[in-house]
């Protein structure tokens, strides 16, 4: 038997594709696929916020203890944490009672976390950091802060926000990047994804809330003031390098919202503040 | 701060795609041009897959013979081959990881032949095994590919006059 030398071919087990073409029809034909989806699926909860009946709300997320927030940081007795509690959730009651049709009790909860925030959950649980109220000087401050959670309550926004991240966590997951390495990865995604939209709740939510405080007080004073006393984190490199990023519109231009709002309406923004309730007073030597 | 940090966390990644693309295009050029270069010495040396020695050749010694490769994923053909796994189809990304892993294989059991001083391998085997990255996509990825034969001493060089 004959054996003759010869050259291996080369082309025939590997494709002639180029990387970069697969690379690019595939990421270009997934994207587009998986944007459709995510756009159907988008409407669909933004419907979904608007028409899920109330006590179907409250049974599905009524349980719901958010875990935000880290250790607190209070080392007063157990009993003043919740005179404390009782005290913000006695001014929320206070507030909502001027939104006669709201349709579940919305909760304080109190969260140990340093910086200034409060936040709404479905089910109505409204948090609040300790460190909101070592910040907030008068109970009108306070209090705008809460209404403002109150109207994400009425444009139910806390819905649509976690239907949101719920949706984009699970886009992400389908394209590999949600597995567990790659959770924080994902974050700034999920964090981006809602911001526009957001910015408008936000807006809306300020309205309201400004018309809870006139209702409550008389008068706006004061509610402004959580914003001018913002530490600088939205002031600065943040809101230069992306203005539109940032979840809260920049606190100036809230502010000018405000008042432009409160011209609109005839509300008086002078009037003399409320001291903070007992429970919360603070003396400001503390940290 | 966030639109910074989302700047850096988006970016990595994506960086780490550009990079991969190239030093794994640049491995794998560099590795083709070796393999090409190689199979025009080595093709001299024939590899068989009979199981029998081929009639008329007057064999010396046997012995086995193995040639062994390893080859890694780089993280821009992961990344492709996590994409087509989504939609399906040929998996265009790991058939040169595939082919050249097969060739080196083999151009190492004729190399390893010829330096034990055969000069035809018979019964050539190949198998393919994943070594690394099983489960879940932990680890590196890698790919081995063993080939083995026997080994002829010929008293006279297949197709050609005395050895």
């Amino acid at each position: 038997m004959q054996w003759s030398p010869r050259a291996p071919r080369d082309d025939v087990n590997v494709s002639r594709t180029h990387p970069l073409s697969e690379a690019a029809s595939l990421v270009l034909g997934i994207g587009f696929a998986l944007f459709a989806l995510v756009a159907v699926a988008w409407g669909t909860l933004e419907i979904a916020a608007r028409w899920l009946p109330y006590d179907v709300e409250s049974k599905l997320f009524g349980g719901l203890r958010p875990a935000v927030g880290g250790e607190s940081h209070d080392t007063r007795p157990h009993d003043d944490a919740e005179a404390r509690r009782v005290a913000v959730q006695a001014l929320l009651d206070r507030l909502s009672s001027h939104w006669p049709e709201r349709p579940y009790a919305l909760r304080v909860e109190i969260v140990g976390a340093r910086e200034p925030n409060a936040a709404a959950f479905p089910g109505g649980a409204v948090l609040v950091t300790d460190g909101l109220l070592r910040q907030v000087r008068s109970e009108n401050e306070l209090s705008f802060v809460l209404a403002h959670e109150v109207g994400h309550f009425r444009n139910r926004d806390h819905l649509r926000r976690l239907g949101r991240s719920t949706l984009v966590g699970l886009a992400l997951a389908a394209i590999g990047f949600g597995d567990a390495s790659a959770a924080a990865t994902s974050q700034p995604f999920l964090l981006l994804a809602g911001r526009g939209f957001d910015r408008a709740e936000e807006s809306d939510a300020d309205r309201f809330a400004l018309e809870l405080v006139v209702a409550e007080y008389g008068h706006g004073a004061g509610a402004a003031d959580f914003f001018r006393g913002l530490p600088d984190a939205e002031a600065g490199l943040g809101v230069r390098v992306a203005g539109w990023v940032s979840t809260h519109p920049v606190s100036e231009a809230r502010i000018e919202a405000l008042e432009a709002f409160a011209r609109e309406r005839g509300f008086a923004m002078q009037g003399s503040l409320a001291p903070l309730p007992e429970a919360l007073a603070h003396d400001r030597a503390e940290p | 701060m966030q639109g910074l940090g989302a700047l850096i966390q988006l970016g990595l990644p994506l960086l780490l795609l550009v990079v991969a693309y190239f030093t794994g295009s640049f491995v794998e050029r560099r590795h083709y041009a070796s393999i090409r270069r190689r199979e025009q010495r080595a093709r001299r040396l024939p590899v068989l897959a009979f199981r029998d020695v081929p009639p008329g050749w007057e064999v010396q010694e046997a012995a086995l013979v193995t040639g062994t490769v390893v080859i890694s994923l780089d993280h821009f053909k992961r990344f492709l081959a996590n994409l087509r796994n989504l939609v399906g189809g040929r998996v265009v990304a790991y058939e040169s990881l595939l082919d050249r892993a097969r060739r080196e294989a083999i151009l190492r059991l004729q190399e390893s032949a010829f330096e034990a001083g055969f000069r035809a391998v018979v019964n050539l085997r190949l198998e393919g095994f994943q070594v690394a990255g099983q489960g879940e996509g932990r680890g590196t990825a890698a790919v081995e590919v063993v080939a083995y034969g026997t080994g002829l001493r010929l008293a006279r060089a297949p197709g050609g006059p005395e050895a």
